[in-house]
């Protein structure tokens, strides 16, 4: 049965806890977006189930405590993007996507011609297919985001962790790089946590959401099934007074719309 | 789909004919070595089995020479390795206090033994020794972090200029204290035959160690966290792979003295032609580390009547070349 389950989980730096016994569950097949705050603990919590954050509790995945995991097997069962990746040298596009195979790859081996080739797929899907050779160092914070997206992609992991990558990216980027999570989550029955900046984003594009406030959970919503009460309710916790309305776009799509109805808007 | 297979292989195809011009200009300047020097060879006197020439060429030059080859390469490959796990464009095995352990280790072989062969030995225990305790002192840290590895490096570093510093003041002015001095100038002058060999095995090895965990080190050009969720083993992969960078290091400096630049400039040179970090441009780093080298021993053994250190040829490339790369502002690292 494919699950993913945080039980009482508390990280932080030095004595202070940042989160603090945390409890959450996931289903699979749907993307849940991380709403709090700054220094609300969305990036520690996200660091904390990729391994890189010590920290106490559990995060089971289909059964398996991901804290017993070795680096290399929990490589193979997580995916991680940063806000904004550490690589700085220079590196062609398609390199940084090969690194993404290296889970399933011995100390001494290099990436087979079926990994280049699943890579330039990889990068084909998130737009970046005439760009293979490009210099790393020379794209945009936003393709460089696409580009650790599609090494992502390769590594095949069963959970995907997000820290608010749509920081990084415009207007377009962001939607798409949405909607390749939400495919890539929905094929295969995986499970994807995404910490986000946008509210709006994450009630237009997101099947669950998990409210933080001050490392504790605050709530969790259901933008698809949740009343608009409820859900103004709960993120008036965290961003103020607000309130939430719908529109249509020109393709029929229905979006949310949030509205700040606090003291500084009258 | 839109897949660009023919773009796929032109960095592979320019690092390619850029090494084979390199390797060319290396066996080039490695024959040249071979012949040039305050007592010049000929190749008809040496092939007509002229005793003098070929002892001067088993004895001196063949030795020479290779050390030059192989270390120049090695200091080269080893300068790529600092610079892309320490993410810094000015790493350099300095960084973990090699050199000066080497520089200690040497002045106490020229104080208290005798014998060049002994000498470099004292030189390459005082190296690893260095090393052993930067990174043991960096290991107390489960997290090898990088910063714990540079502080432990510059702690190691001033306690070897301490010791190097107290051996001088007990040496005799008038010999010990000048070839000590000399030594630290650096100079493939006193590389003999019989202490040359085992120092130079090692080395390959240790470069055969480094180019099959290439990928690996590659891997380690980013940030901590990031690499660990790749399935890196940070804290000990960049233990292991500092260790043996600076194993490669110490063996050469144990026979040559302190060489400067070339650990720098190879890799930046070597950049800046391949633009990429592949496996290739570490081989690249190292046949440039290797013809700068070569170059500038020749240079020092026939630019004066007597013989120069070559560190000052190696530097009067290497300071215009650093002045060049902050004016252009592009070393590989984005800005410097």
């Amino acid at each position: 049965m494919a699950s993913f389950d945080v039980n009482g989980l508390s990280a932080g730096y030095g004595e202070k806890n940042v989160i603090d016994g945390l409890s959450f569950s996931l289903e699979s097949g749907r993307v849940c977006g991380i709403l709090g705050a700054n220094g609300s603990g969305k990036t520690t919590l996200i660091k904390s189930i990729a391994g890189i954050v010590r920290h106490d509790g559990e995060c089971v995945l289909d059964g398996v405590k991901l804290e017993r995991l070795g680096v290399r097997k929990l490589s193979r069962q997580i995916g991680y993007i940063p806000q904004r990746s550490g690589i700085g040298i220079d590196i062609s596009v398609l390199d940084v996507v090969l690194m993404g195979f290296n889970p399933h790859l011995g100390l001494l081996e290099h990436p087979t011609e079926d990994m280049k080739n699943r890579a330039l797929c990889a990068l084909s899907a998130v737009g970046l297919g005439n760009a293979v050779q490009k210099n790393y160092m020379h794209m945009s914070e936003g393709q460089k985001q696409l580009c650790i997206l599609a090494r992502t992609l390769v590594t095949d992991g069963r959970l995907l962790l997000l820290d608010e990558p749509e920081s990084a990216l415009d207007f377009h980027f962001r939607y798409k790089m949405l909607n390749i999570i939400r495919n890539w989550v929905m094929k295969d029955d995986r499970f994807a946590l995404v910490a986000l900046h946008d509210p709006m984003l994450a009630l237009n594009y997101c099947d669950e959401l998990l409210l933080l406030k001050s490392g504790r959970k605050a709530g969790v919503l259901c933008p698809g099934r949740d009343s608009f009460e409820k859900m103004e309710e709960y993120l008036s916790q965290i961003y103020g007074s607000v309130s939430l309305a719908s529109c249509v776009g020109r393709s029929g799509r229905r979006h949310i719309i949030m509205l700040n109805e606090g003291e500084d808007e009258k | 789909m839109n897949i660009m297979k023919p773009s796929t292989d032109s960095p592979t195809a320019r690092i390619k004919v850029l090494c084979a011009v390199g390797i060319v200009l290396m066996l080039v300047l490695a024959a040249l070595s071979l012949m040039v020097g305050k007592y010049p060879l000929s190749l008809e006197k040496l092939f007509s089995g002229d005793k003098m020439h070929r002892r001067v060429f088993l004895t001196l030059r063949l030795s020479r020479t290779a050390v030059g080859l192989v270390g120049g390469f090695a200091l080269g490959a080893a300068g790529f390795v600092y610079q892309t796990v320490f993410r810094n464009p000015l790493a350099s095995p300095d960084i973990i206090g090699v050199s000066s352990g080497a520089s200690a280790g040497a002045a106490a072989g020229i104080l208290f033994l005798t014998g060049s062969a002994a000498v470099t030995a004292s030189s390459f225990m005082g190296a690893v020794a260095a090393v052993a305790l930067a990174l043991g002192l960096a290991g107390l840290d489960r997290s090898a972090k990088k910063g714990t590895i540079v502080l432990a490096g510059i702690a190691v570093h001033s306690l070897a200029q301490t010791a190097l510093m107290c051996l001088k003041l007990t040496a005799d002015p008038e010999r010990e204290l000048s070839s000590i001095e000399y030594w630290i100038m650096g100079s493939l002058n006193g590389v003999s035959a019989d202490a040359v060999y085992g120092n130079l095995i090692m080395c390959l090895l240790c470069l055969a160690a480094l180019f099959f965990l290439s990928r690996q080190i590659l891997l380690l050009a980013q940030e901590e966290g990031e690499a660990r969720t790749l399935g890196v083993n940070v804290g000990l992969l960049r233990l292991i792979v500092l260790l043996i960078a600076t194993l490669t290091v110490a063996g050469i400096i144990s026979l040559t003295g302190l060489i400067s630049f070339v650990g720098l400039l190879a890799p930046h040179g070597a950049r800046m032609l391949s633009k990429n970090n592949r496996t290739g441009t570490m081989l690249l780093s190292g046949i440039l580390g290797a013809v700068i080298l070569l170059a500038a021993d020749i240079l020092a053994r026939s630019a004066a009547k007597t013989e120069l250190p070559v560190s000052i040829f190696t530097s009067l490339v290497g300071a215009p070349f650093l002045i060049a790369l902050l004016a252009r502002g592009r070393n590989g690292y984005g800005q410097l």
